[in-house]
């Protein structure tokens, strides 16, 4: 079994530079050096502006909601699922957390962990549909994006509320290049790399995305892990709406709008399958820094921001086409 | 006598149009080794689903040490101390070999896993299901099908149960792998563990089994200890009736030379040396012999266009094919693949579609596909190969292992073929769809058809060939004709301790 198992030492330099990429795909390197390749190119290109500390602080804050929806997508996607309502609950928790808010600073924390709870329940009602019905997690979080976002707009179809200044502070204030927001996205890593690497719950996750029946066998909890992703993924989302809230100081019914494709770009980017089973944390934080970088350079490079969606198209078609793995076979 | 470890009383499984399972017992006794034998369809996978909780009976009683149980999910059955490893892979790829082995039945404190108690609990399993070498951190996916199998029964060592079920353990080892298997379950049934164990390999029910039970269409024809149990017993009411011959007389090959094959060598890792000359003719049947992972598999793929070459020719009836599938087929070269279900057909269409897959020009004049002559060429088919189908429509995923092999052969048929590539053309399919297997090959090689075939059954390659190549770490390290074909200098030549190799 050796000969079969030891890789190869004279493997032709094609063989090897694919065998590299897609390992750099499946560690997340890659879409660091893209980032560092793009923070070279940026460096040069405007070598005054971009290492301010208020751009980068700019760079920095654009990481947090982006990457607090990014690790509920995460986990969602390693279970071969896909949330694509994380934008719609960010909307409606950001809508209502200033409403509920509405400049009372008693309200402040109870209203946000109203907030995590509501996005907790949405999960749940995500995770048993999904996980008890053949009703693909696609079509079920299609129908609540509409839902949810339906929702927002009947109880209000213009920016409304506001929120305190204790909340706003968290939300915008800096300490040099180092926005304070950034704390929040660093505990929600932290917490979502334990439970994936450290705990059973993580195993079970890669397990069910890898392949369902056969983790079942195995005797893991499938439906459990899946409600319980999808609550971690909806919990994210309204912090995520929070922190949305928390930047523009009132809620907008239209806050979150196009975070879910948002997500997923910087998922797939950062080296995952969307058949589940393989992604990486480091290459979706990869991910989540190569797109803040991109959206906020092209205010930087006065570049006109109609042109982002072409270069967001650009990226992940040359991630796809340089980092998805191809599978080999003997 | 204390009560059995494992009791099943009247098991009734129907499923729409057909009765699985009808009033099958089953007792297994701690400590013994118990022989699952039966054809594929005789009910053996519906038996395990059932034990394992994958499936709910529809009727009969369970009792697991004496007590009657109800096995809703898998969960439960592990929670009784009844654990499987299943024929089919249930390795994930992407996870490495310590989580696999672990998965389940992972060690925590506080919420945390338990790095270095995971680590040993692994270690000691891998030990004891022969992968001692083998670095745990390794991704299973990288891993031969073979290890990959003893990484699974790794698992079930972990889960210290009282009842194994092992559903063809063995169908993908061979040598260190299979002692290393069947050591692991001497071991275990002598620690007391129940073990039911099925198989194809008569040969391993000598070798392990202390119980036989045969079951056939669903019914338990007869159960006792293993000693009363010789192979053509076994045989017997496994199939129904004697199969005096399972390998049909061979007709003398044509003088023809139809493959002609110079300096081959296949693309990929360690491609290096002298490549393989071959020629086959007419009417010749080749077998094509070695251990898992000698190049057997790679070396038919490389004919077929499938896998490229590093070097060499490939000639069909003088003219050069390049190495390509579409020039492959064009010139008359079709395999038959290893993996059926994934290369071999597309189970969710129905059987008509995947009769005319490879040749749908055939059947569509004018440019359009015509469902009559579709039907024609399907029926035409099955009544030539005795295929057994509900009709034209069923979804191929629903035959058994023998008809999908006959409707994969008939797809490739079509096509007109001068050479015919089979890569293990009986895995998985049980005897009596064997020997119609054979049959229908060596008519079709009566016929002038140029075969050759790869196989890990050795009674397959000495029964069916007119001549062996034997493969060894990638290359053909001999190759035999004649009266020289024996089981023994294969396993000779596959393990390079002969002194004939060339």
């Amino acid at each position: 079994m050796t000969a079969v198992t030891a890789p190869a030492g004279a493997a032709p330099a094609r063989e090897r530079l694919a065998a590299a990429l897609s390992a750099a795909a499946r560690t997340g390197l890659a879409a660091w050096a893209i980032v560092a390749l793009l923070v070279a190119v940026l460096t040069v290109a405007d070598p005054g502006g971009f290492w301010t500390a208020a751009n980068i602080a700019n760079v920095l804050t654009a990481t947090v909601v982006l990457g607090l929806v990014a690790l509920g997508q995460h986990l969602v996607v390693l279970t071969g699922g896909i949330d694509l309502s994380v934008g719609s609950t960010a909307t409606l928790s950001a809508l209502l957390t200033a409403m509920l808010i509405d400049g009372y600073p008693i309200r402040t924390i109870p209203t946000i962990l109203a907030m995590l709870l509501l996005g907790a329940a949405i999960g749940v009602v995500h995770g048993l549909i999904v996980a008890n019905t053949r009703i693909p997690a696609f079509v079920v979080t299609l129908s609540t994006f509409y839902l949810i976002q339906g929702i927002a707009f009947m109880i209000s179809t213009t920016p409304s509320g506001q929120v305190t200044r204790a909340l706003a502070d968290v939300g915008m204030r800096r300490f040099g290049p180092f926005p304070l927001a950034l704390a929040v996205l660093a505990a929600a890593v932290a917490i979502v790399a334990v439970l994936l690497h450290r705990t059973r719950f993580g195993r079970h996750v890669h397990a069910v995305g890898g392949d369902a029946a056969a983790a079942r066998s195995a005797g893991v909890p499938v439906n459990r892990t899946l409600v319980l992703v999808f609550v971690i993924a909806g919990t994210l989302a309204a912090a995520a709406g929070v922190m949305l809230a928390a930047r523009a100081t009132i809620g907008s019914p239209n806050a979150g709008q196009g975070l879910e494709l948002s997500a997923i770009t910087v998922v797939v980017v950062g080296g995952a399958s969307l058949l589940g089973g393989r992604a990486s944390l480091a290459g979706t934080l990869g991910g989540v820094a190569l797109l803040a970088l991109v959206e906020s350079s092209f205010t930087l490079l006065q570049l006109p921001a109609t042109a982002s969606d072409l270069i967001r198209g650009v990226v992940i078609l040359a991630a796809a086409a340089l980092f998805v793995p191809r599978s080999h076979r003997e | 006598m204390t009560a059995p470890a494992l009791e099943a009383r009247g098991l009734v499984k129907r499923f729409p149009g057909v009765t699985a399972l009808d009033g099958v017992d089953l007792v297994c006794r701690a400590g013994r080794v118990h022989a699952l034998l039966g054809e594929n369809g005789a009910g053996k996978s519906t038996l395990v689903k059932i034990l394992t909780g994958n499936q709910p009976p529809d009727e009969g009683e369970l009792r697991i040490g004496g007590t009657a149980v109800r096995l809703h999910d898998p969960r439960a059955a592990l929670a009784h101390g009844v654990s499987a490893v299943y024929q089919e892979l249930t390795v994930l790829p992407e996870l490495s070999v310590l989580d696999n082995v672990m998965l389940g039945q992972e060690v925590s404190r506080r919420g945390l896993l338990s790095r270095d108690r995971q680590r040993d609990t692994a270690r000691a399993a891998l030990r004891r299901a022969g992968l001692g070498d083998l670095d745990p951190r390794t991704r299973a996916g990288t891993l031969s099908a073979a290890a990959q199998q003893l990484v699974e029964i790794a698992r079930a060592l972990v889960r210290g149960s009282r009842v194994l079920l092992l559903d063809e353990p063995s169908a993908l080892l061979s040598g260190e792998g299979l002692s290393a298997l069947h050591a692991v379950v001497r071991e275990l049934a002598a620690d007391g563990v129940a073990i039911i164990y099925i198989t194809h390999r008569l040969e391993e029910v000598r070798a392990l089994a202390d119980d036989v039970t045969v079951l056939r269409d669903g019914r338990l024809v007869s159960t006792g200890p293993a000693d009363a149990y010789p192979i053509d017993r076994i045989v017997r009411e496994m199939v129904g009736r004697d199969v005096d011959a399972v390998f049909p007389e061979l007709a003398e090959p044509g003088a023809e030379e139809v493959l002609s094959v110079r300096g081959l060598l296949p693309a990929g890792p360690g491609a290096a040396g002298p490549g393989l000359d071959l020629t086959v003719r007419a009417g010749e049947i080749v077998g094509v012999a070695g251990l898992l992972g000698s190049g057997r598999s790679r070396l038919l793929r490389t004919l077929a266009g499938v896998q490229p070459r590093a070097a060499g020719t490939v000639t069909v009836g003088g003219s050069p094919v390049r190495a390509s599938l579409h020039a492959a087929v064009r010139a008359g070269v079709v395999l038959v693949p290893e993996e059926r279900k994934t290369e071999g057909l597309v189970l969710d269409l129905p059987v008509r579609a995947n009769t005319t897959l490879s040749s749908i020009g055939a059947v569509s004049p004018g440019g359009w596909l015509s469902a009559a002559r579709e039907r024609a060429a399907f029926e035409a088919e099955r009544d030539r190969f005795g295929i057994r189908v509900s009709g034209p429509e069923q979804p191929t995923g629903q035959l058994s292992g023998g008809n999908q092999q006959k409707i994969v052969l008939a797809k490739w048929l079509r096509t007109r073929p001068r050479v015919l590539l089979l890569d293990e053309p009986t895995r998985g399919i049980d005897i009596g769809a064997k020997a119609e297997i054979y049959r229908i090959v060596a008519g079709l090689a009566a016929e002038g058809l140029a075969v050759v075939f790869a196989s890990s059954e050795l009674p397959e390659v000495t029964g069916l060939a007119h001549r062996v190549l034997v493969c060894q770490g990638g290359r053909v390290a001999g190759e035999l004709t004649g009266d020289q074909i024996n089981e023994e200098r294969i396993m000779h030549l596959a393990l390079g301790t002969s002194r004939e190799a060339s």
